[in-house]
C-alpha cells in the first residue's frame, strides 16, 4: 500500500502529462493547467521541506560537535537571519503609507490684469529622500522648498534613494493660489523588498556568490598549466580547438585575423553542435525510456527503499 | 647527486604565481582598456535582428501613449533567470537589449524562475526601466534616447514563481494563473491596460531569455518554445553556449548571445558600450594568460619527457 498508491498516482499523472501533448482539447488543457498549479505548489512546499531537512541533518552534527560543526552553525544562523529578514514585519505596525499634506493660507489675490498665482507646494523632507510633485522631481534638503504646480490633481510621491524603504504616495487637488505643505519620512520595510533583506543580498550573498564563480578563472589557469597536456592525438586536437575557441571568442582574435572568429564559429557550428546534438538525442531517448518505465510501473527506484 | 632538470623544477612551479598573473590580467585591462572592437558573431547578430524586426510604435511626446494610426507597440516577455555569479556575463546583454527595446517603445513583461533573482531583478528595473538608460546627450552614445518607463503602464513585473519546467509550461498556456492574476506589487493584471490580450507566451511578439542556467533557455525551448512556435532570443553564460547553440541552428532560438563576448557584441550593435565591452577587454588578456599557461605547461611536459627518454631522472 505504501508503495502502490504513489506508484498509481505516478502512473496516472505521467500518462496524462504524455497524453495531453496529443489531445488539443480545451478541457484537457484546463485540467493540465490545474495540475501544473499543483506542481508549482509542490515545488514551493519543497522549500519548507528543504529547510526542515537541513535542520534535521545539521543539528545533530552541531550537538555532537562533529568536524566543521562551526560551519553548520553559520549555515543555520544564515538561514534563520534571512528567514527573519524576509518576513514583512512592517505590516504588523501602522507605518505611514502616504505623506502628510496640510493646506496653508491661500496666496494673495493677483492685482487687476495679472494672471492668478499657480498653487505652491512647500516640501520638507530629509536629505536622502526624493520627492515627486506632479512632473517635478527633486532631492530633499531637510529645509522647506517650494514647487509651483498647475491647478488640478497633483500626484505627490516621496521615496528614499536607497532600496528597502516604502514609497509614500498621495494625490491632492489644488486650485489657483492654494498652498500646501508636504512632509514625510518613508519608513523602512521588512520582507523580500525590505532594507535588511536587500542589504544582506547585495552586500553578503551577491559578493560571496560572485566570488565563488570568479575563482574559476584562477583554477582554470592553474589547471591549464598542470593538466592540459597534448599526451596523444585526441588531447592535442582538444587543446588546439580550445586555443582557437579562446582566441576566436575574444575580440583579440578578430583583431589579429578574421580566421580566428570564423574558425571558432565553424568549430561551434559543425563539430560541437554535431556532437552535442547526438548527446541530446541519446539523453532524450533515455529520458523517454525512463519515463515510460515510470508510467508503466517498471521503474520504482524513485519511491525509495523503505 | 645529479642536478635536477629545469623541466622537473618547473613541474613543481608554485601555482600561486599563475594566480598572481591572472589577477593582474583581470585587473589591469579594467583600468587600461585595450578598446578592441567586439565583433558580434552571427548568433548575436541574429538576436539583434530579431529585436530590430519588432514593430516600432510612435508615441505622443507628452503623454507617451501611441499616436492614432501608428503601428501597435511590440509586446515582449523577458525572463530574467540568473544569480549574482552570472551577472558579469549576461547583465550587459540585459541592459543593452532593454535599451534596444525601449528605443522601439516596446511594452515589457518581466518574470523570473530563479529564487535567487528577485532582488537583482528589482535593482535592474530601478536602474534600467524606472529611469532612462541613455537620455539625450549621453557621452559616447549616438543612438536614439530612451525614456523612463512607468511601472504597470509601460512594463509589468510579474515576479518569481517556482516550479521549474512545470511553471514554464504554465507560462505557455496561462500566464495569468501562474501568477495568480497579479503583478509582483499586488496590482491585479486585469487593471493594467497593457496586459490586455496578454494571457500566454504565444501572445507576445518576442520572448527574451536572460538565462544563466537551469531552469532557463533550455527549458523554455523544450517545454513551450517548440510546442508553441515562439520567437525566442536567449543570452547565456559562455559555458552554456555549446548547450544552446544547436537550438539556434534548428531555429528554435532566433538569436543566441553567448557569454561576455556575445554581450559585448550586442552592446556594439546597440551602440552603447558598457560592462560587456569592458569585460571583453579582460577576456582578451585572461584568455591569453590561459593560452600561455597551456603552452608553457606543454613545453615543460615535452621537455621533461625528452629528458627522461635520454635517460634522465624520472
Amino acid at each position: 500500500m505504501k508503495k502502490t498508491v504513489p506508484l498509481v498516482i505516478g502512473m496516472l499523472f505521467g500518462a496524462f502529462a504524455l497524453a495531453e501533448f496529443y489531445i488539443p482539447h480545451h478541457q484537457v488543457g484546463a485540467l493540465s493547467n490545474e495540475f501544473r498549479s499543483w506542481a508549482a505548489i509542490l515545488a514551493s512546499s519543497a522549500f519548507i521541506i528543504g529547510g526542515i531537512n537541513i535542520l534535521q541533518v545539521t543539528w545533530p552534527k552541531i550537538r555532537r560537535r562533529e568536524p566543521d560543526w562551526g560551519y553548520k552553525v553559520v549555515l543555520l544562523a544564515g538561514a534563520a537571519v534571512m528567514l527573519l529578514a524576509g518576513l514583512p514585519w512592517h505590516k504588523l505596525g501602522d507605518a505611514p503609507t502616504h505623506p502628510t499634506v496640510t493646506f496653508g493660507p491661500r496666496l494673495p489675490a493677483p492685482a487687476p490684469g495679472e494672471p492668478p498665482a499657480a498653487p505652491a507646494v512647500f516640501v520638507k523632507v530629509p536629505a536622502d529622500v526624493t520627492y515627486q510633485i506632479g512632473a517635478t522631481v527633486g532631492a530633499g534638503t531637510g529645509r522647506l522648498e517650494v514647487v509651483r504646480v498647475a491647478p488640478g490633481e497633483v500626484t505627490i510621491k516621496l521615496s528614499r534613494r536607497v532600496p528597502g524603504y516604502a514609497t509614500l504616495e498621495t494625490k491632492a487637488t489644488l486650485i489657483e493660489r492654494d498652498t500646501i505643505t508636504v512632509e514625510g519620512d518613508p519608513p523602512m520595510m521588512w520582507g523580500r523588498d525590505g532594507r535588511v533583506f536587500v542589504w544582506i543580498y547585495e552586500h553578503v550573498f551577491g559578493p560571496a556568490n560572485a566570488t565563488l564563480f570568479a575563482l574559476l578563472a584562477f583554477f582554470v589557469a592553474s589547471a591549464a598549466f598542470r593538466a592540459f597536456r597534448a599526451r596523444n592525438t585526441e588531447a592535442a586536437l582538444l587543446l588546439g580547438a580550445a586555443i582557437f575557441m579562446m582566441l576566436g571568442r575574444a575580440p583579440l582574435g578578430g583583431a589579429i585575423s578574421d580566421v580566428f572568429p570564423d574558425f571558432a564559429q565553424w568549430l561551434l557550428d559543425v563539430p560541437s553542435n554535431g556532437g552535442r546534438r547526438a548527446i541530446m538525442m541519446g539523453a532524450a531517448i533515455g529520458a523517454i525510456a525512463t519515463g515510460l518505465r515510470v508510467i508503466l510501473g517498471l521503474e520504482r527506484s524513485h519511491l525509495g527503499n523503505d | 647527486m645529479a642536478r635536477e632538470h629545469w623541466s622537473e623544477r618547473l613541474q613543481r612551479f608554485d601555482r600561486r604565481w599563475i594566480f598572481l598573473v591572472m589577477a593582474v590580467a583581470v585587473v589591469v585591462p579594467l583600468y587600461f582598456p585595450l578598446g578592441l572592437p567586439a565583433r558580434p558573431d552571427p548568433m548575436t547578430k541574429a538576436a539583434y535582428n530579431a529585436v530590430e524586426a519588432l514593430p516600432t510604435c510612435q508615441l505622443d511626446p507628452v503623454t507617451h501613449r501611441p499616436v492614432p494610426g501608428s503601428p501597435r507597440c511590440a509586446r515582449v516577455f523577458i525572463s530574467i533567470d540568473l544569480d549574482p555569479a552570472s551577472t558579469p556575463e549576461v547583465e550587459p546583454f540585459y541592459r543593452a537589449v532593454v535599451l534596444h527595446l525601449k528605443r522601439k517603445h516596446a511594452q515589457l513583461v518581466i518574470a523570473t524562475t530563479w529564487y535567487q533573482a528577485p532582488p537583482l531583478v528589482e535593482r535592474y528595473l530601478r536602474e534600467t526601466l524606472d529611469v532612462a538608460i541613455a537620455p539625450a546627450g549621453t557621452d559616447g552614445y549616438a543612438g536614439a534616447p530612451d525614456r523612463a518607463y512607468e511601472r504597470n503602464v509601460d512594463y509589468v513585473n510579474l515576479g518569481f514563481r517556482d516550479g521549474k519546467g512545470a511553471i514554464i509550461q504554465q507560462f505557455g498556456t496561462d500566464l495569468r494563473s501562474a501568477f495568480d492574476g497579479r503583478a509582483d506589487d499586488g496590482t491585479p493584471l486585469d487593471r493594467i491596460p497593457m496586459m490586455q490580450g496578454l494571457n500566454k507566451l504565444k501572445d507576445f511578439d518576442l520572448i527574451v531569455l536572460v538565462s544563466a542556467g537551469s531552469p532557463g533557455a533550455k527549458e523554455y525551448v523544450q517545454f513551450v518554445g517548440t510546442r508553441e512556435k515562439l520567437p525566442m532570443v536567449a543570452a547565456c553564460t559562455a559555458v552554456s553556449t555549446t548547450d544552446l547553440a544547436p537550438y539556434f541552428q534548428t531555429g528554435q532560438l532566433v538569436g543566441l548571445v553567448g557569454g561576455m563576448a556575445g554581450s559585448a557584441g550586442y552592446e556594439n550593435l546597440v551602440g552603447k558600450p558598457g560592462a560587456g565591452t569592458a569585460g571583453a577587454d579582460v577576456l582578451n588578456i585572461a584568455n591569453l594568460v590561459v593560452i600561455a599557461a597551456i603552452i608553457f605547461g606543454n613545453v615543460v611536459f615535452f621537455a621533461g619527457r625528452a629528458h627522461r627518454r635520454r635517460g634522465g631522472r624520472s
